[in-house]
């Protein structure tokens, strides 16, 4: 590979080739934005004509807003995903931080369960975990939502490799500063495991943010609905006729997620590279 | 003939010019040392030179060949990296064989498995067997062939590395600082080694390096670079004993060679804080005046200065002081037995050797030539 | 797992040198800091992992009073089920047509961008675009584009002369429709795991790769780039492997196994069986199969190729 950066003329069948492979890509963007301003009758013409004649925006939005509550599906979402990221972090960092840096009888044996753990897909577990909600009457709740993804052994794992990495020396001199465990954990090993947090966190968002399985099978009642059962109800509301509404929901519930991953690009990769290849 | 020729490289990355004119010859079975400090150029001329980068002007020619625009693998030359740049899913063997396989067996010969029943890629297969086990049997690796490089320790791991580049016999033999990733006492034994293969192969051979020392132990010739410039290029003793620039006297050498302003009076006399040393220059004004450690004595009616250091290093010690008018530091190399060491902070007077003594112009530019006057006595 | 003996100051080696594992300071800090993770851990994963092996061996319905153990009866019933035969077959189709070319474009595409300088990031970011998009809305704005008659993927088609096939709704093209989304939303994925693969190859491999006469950018790419992303490689395998065996999210939206279960798939079987006929027992034992085919998954995988590609 030269070092030399190359004319734009040489380079021109590379950025060809990933300029054709990127709009590919984007199609299913750009046609999704399209149509959610078109009205029904611009849509049912089926042309290739991506602006349309008369401008259908508020129809289409204000349909969609009117039919679901798209802010509260939006606010689901949060809460659901900040919620999990907080236990995932609470429960998760001081067991790597355990596994990683302290020496005490069992460690393996835990360790092996939480790679145990790492081969087991969450659906797996699914039927009994409905009973048991359903048992306690904690159906159709947020800890019906949050409390299943609360151990990820994903994270420990993570975290563990991390914190493996950083040097005893530095535990040793919070000892002798007179720390105990707790504060360690806290004060000294998590601010120096940033980078491998904040990829954990922005992976679990986007893997809790899409999730359809689990909410689909745990929540009836229509106000607890993440984003994605949002979309699935409109579609039924909807019947599938009004492709110009279907699309502006689409938009607008895809919307948060894209929007905060073109602000901060690098940091989403980074999370899943760091992810990736730590395991 | 010359091995390697490069006449006026330029080489600018964006705006930063990292070469400024470079030229250099090094014939065929001469080893010449590249050494200067970090981020003078010298990796980038080496890569000119192997066909890894391309210059932005000036000619490459190896064995009077312009292979100026010619890529790297069409230019045969050998080179050693400093990280040594094993591949690393192959085992020794195949690391040795890789440039024979790529540059003698066809495309169709080097596919997996089906390759070897290709032509003639047998017979092939054989001579590059000979030629890997040769090269091995040079190199004391014989013994390794089976290993990958992560099961080497890295001085095998250099070795390697070397059995690579000679296994075909190149005509252009570059090696980028290959010792700087070892131990000491290693770096020692495998710098003896590393000459007594260049002369077997009797290729070019082109030694980057920052370390002088290295350069100047195992080069016939030594270019000393820095600042994208060559700034001489002779052979060790020439270089040590007879520098063209001050930077040059500076580099090297080691423990560093002293160097005080100077003022040189209407009659060419050279004075060092007031005291005339005995030289007499055609030039007159501020010079520079530099002279080695070992070249310099403590004398009763020399330039004044204060001792702030003794070093014992067994067969020498070395005396640091500053001087007392303008703190120039000072290193004096002494027989062991001279002074006792509760001489710092005491002041004590120092006489050069004018005959030793090296003057430059504000430049940094040798000045010549000198006389010795009637000061000059060097007891 | 061998464990290192981690390097200790002079005044802690009396924890590190335990004859005996009495409950030292470390031990009881330990358990307390992994306590709340061993509950959930507990009550989320290996409880439920031991209701659901229980559950398999049952006849167990959604609000019935009582239930059998029955053995390997639901095992039994799966090959004579139609809905579950199909929805294995669509789930392998999927996998096979999913896998390597998400996997093989992610790697030429990664190639392109790491060739040269310009436009890393934009690229990166445009084929990344998918993988934090939600599943669902675009899954729905596939369905446009699939649309049989006001779809514009027909529409150009149309335009060209070829037929214009009903992704979505005939048997024989809903398998290849789900297929092309699911390769749209791994390769970004894929891809940005590749260029990381890519970048983590020192550069001085190439250059020797240059020196030793390596001319053509096929064979800079059999001796360097393909063995060293071997670890890369094998991780992408298996997680687009297990991810395309977890399809659910597309179908559910799309097609809801069909047209006349052409698109059943294994995640939706289950969800099917447990949460509308409530057949918890036969569910239960569906997972099991799931499982089953996720742990091969891993386990071969690693097993072949993982020695391979590991070199020290």
């Amino acid at each position: 590979m030269r070092a030399d950066k190359q004319t734009l003329f040489k380079d021109m069948p590379r950025l060809a080739v990933l300029g054709c492979a990127a709009i590919l890509m984007l199609v299913p963007y750009v046609w999704m934005i399209a149509v959610s301003v078109k009205p029904p009758d611009e849509v049912f013409r089926a042309s290739l004509t991506l602006l349309p004649e008369r401008w259908a925006l508020v129809e289409n939005y204000g349909k969609v807003l009117r039919t679901i509550p798209v802010a509260t599906f939006v606010m689901n979402g949060l809460i659901v995903c900040m919620g999990i990221l907080f236990f995932q972090m609470l429960f998760a960092i001081p067991a790597a931080y355990a596994l990683a840096k302290l020496q005490f009888r069992g460690r393996e044996l835990l360790f092996g369960f939480v790679m145990l753990g790492l081969l087991i897909p969450y659906q797996t577990t699914a039927l009994p975990l409905y009973l048991g909600f359903h048992q306690a009457g904690l159906l159709n709740s947020y800890t019906a939502l949050i409390a299943p993804f609360t151990c990820s052994v994903f994270a420990i794992f993570l975290f563990r490799q991390f914190f493996k990495a950083l040097p005893d020396d530095l535990i040793a001199a919070a000892r002798i500063d007179g720390m105990g465990e707790f504060s360690i954990v806290w004060r000294v090993v998590l601010p120096n495991a940033l980078p491998a947090a904040t990829a954990f966190a922005i992976f679990s968002v986007v893997a809790h943010w899409n999730d359809l399985f689990w909410p689909l099978i745990v929540i009836q009642k229509g106000d607890l609905y993440t984003p994605a059962m949002g979309i699935l109800a409109f579609r039924a509301v909807e019947s599938g006729d009004d492709y110009g509404a279907l699309m502006a929901a689409a938009t607008l519930v895809a919307a948060p997620l894209v929007i905060a991953f073109l602000f901060a690009q690098r940091r989403f990769i980074e999370g899943v590279t760091m992810t990736g290849l730590k395991g | 003939m010359a091995g390697v020729s490069v006449t006026a490289i330029t080489k600018a990355f964006g705006a930063t010019e990292v070469l400024k004119g470079v030229s250099l010859d090094v014939r065929k079975g001469e080893f010449v040392s590249l050494v200067g400090p970090s981020g003078c150029g010298k990796t980038t001329l080496m890569r000119i030179i192997a066909g890894l980068e391309t210059a932005s002007s000036g000619t490459v020619m190896i064995e009077g060949r312009d292979v100026t625009a010619i890529r790297a693998a069409d230019r045969d030359v050998a080179m050693v990296f400093q990280n040594y740049a094993l591949y690393p899913h192959l085992t020794v063997a195949q690391n040795l064989a890789v440039p024979l396989v790529m540059r003698r067996l066809s495309a169709f010969q080097r596919v997996p498995f089906v390759g070897r029943f290709v032509g003639d890629a047998r017979a092939k297969l054989a001579t590059i067997a000979e030629d890997v086990a040769r090269t091995s049997g040079m190199l004391g690796i014989g013994h390794l062939m089976e290993r990958k490089p992560a099961q080497l320790s890295g001085g095998q791991r250099q070795r390697v590395a070397l059995g690579r580049a000679i296994v075909r016999q190149p005509r252009v033999f570059l090696m980028d600082e290959p010792l700087s990733n070892l131990d000491a006492a290693l770096r020692v034994q495998t710098r003896a080694e590393i000459v007594a293969l260049h002369r077997r192969v009797g290729a070019a051979t082109v030694y980057v390096t920052h370390d002088q020392s290295e350069a100047m132990t195992m080069s016939d010739r030594v270019a000393v670079m820095m600042s994208g410039e060559i700034l001489q290029v002779a052979s060790p003793e020439e270089i040590y004993l007879n520098p063209t620039d001050i930077r040059v006297a500076a580099f090297i050498g080691s423990p560093r060679i002293n160097t005080f302003p100077a003022e040189a009076d209407e009659s060419g006399s050279v004075a060092i804080d007031g005291i005339e040393i005995g030289l007499v220059s055609s030039m007159h004004g501020p010079v520079t005046f530099a002279v080695r450690p070992e070249d310099i004595k403590p004398a009763a009616d020399g330039i004044p200065a204060r001792v702030t250091h003794m070093e014992f290093l067994g067969d020498c010690a070395l005396l640091h002081a500053e001087t007392i008018a303008n703190k120039s530091p000072v290193i004096c190399r002494i027989a062991p037995d001279l002074r006792p060491r509760a001489l710092v902070g005491e002041e004590i007077r120092f006489r050069p050797d004018p005959a030793k003594s090296f003057l430059f112009d504000a430049d940094g530019k040798r000045l010549r030539p000198l006389r010795l006057n009637a000061q000059a006595a060097y007891v | 797992m061998s464990d290192a003996v981690t390097t200790a100051p002079a005044g802690y080696a009396p924890h590190i040198q335990k004859r005996s594992a009495t409950l030292s300071m470390d031990t009881v800090a330990a358990w307390v800091l992994t306590l709340p993770a061993i509950l959930a851990y507990l009550l989320m994963v290996l409880l439920p992992l031991l209701g659901v092996l229980a559950l398999a061996f049952t006849d167990y319905e959604f609000g019935a009073r009582s239930f059998r153990w029955v053995g390997l009866d639901n095992f039994a019933d799966m090959p004579k089920d139609r809905t579950f035969m199909a929805s294995i077959r669509n789930t392998v189709v999927y996998c096979f047509f999913v896998v390597p070319l998400s996997i093989g474009l992610a790697l030429l595409l990664a190639i392109l961008i790491e060739a040269g300088a310009r436009g890393r990031a934009f690229f990166r970011a445009v084929f990344f675009l998918p993988v934090v998009s939600l599943t669902v809305a675009m899954a729905t704005a596939w369905q446009y584009l699939l649309h049989p008659s006001i779809g514009p993927v027909n529409a150009v088609l149309r335009a060209l002369g070829l037929g214009a096939p009903n992704w979505l709704g005939s048997s024989d093209w809903v398998m290849v429709s789900l297929g092309i989304i699911g390769v749209w939303e791994n390769v970004g994925f894929n891809l940005v795991l590749f260029l990381a693969g890519l970048t983590a190859i020192p550069r001085d491999l190439y250059a020797a790769a240059e020196v030793d006469g390596a001319k053509s950018a096929w064979s800079r790419f059999t001796l360097v780039t393909w063995p060293l992303l071997g670890p890369t490689l094998l991780f992408v395998m298996i997680i687009t492997m297990t991810r395309s065996v977890r399809v659910f999210d597309t179908v559910q939206t799309l097609t809801q196994g069909g047209p006349n279960s052409a698109s059943e798939v294994l995640l939706r079987t289950i969800y099917q069986e447990g949460f509308h006929y409530f057949k918890f027992g036969y569910s239960a034992a569906i997972t099991l199969v799931f499982l089953a085919i996720v742990l091969a998954i891993m386990l071969v995988q690693t097993r072949l190729i993982d020695s391979k590609v590991h070199y020290g």
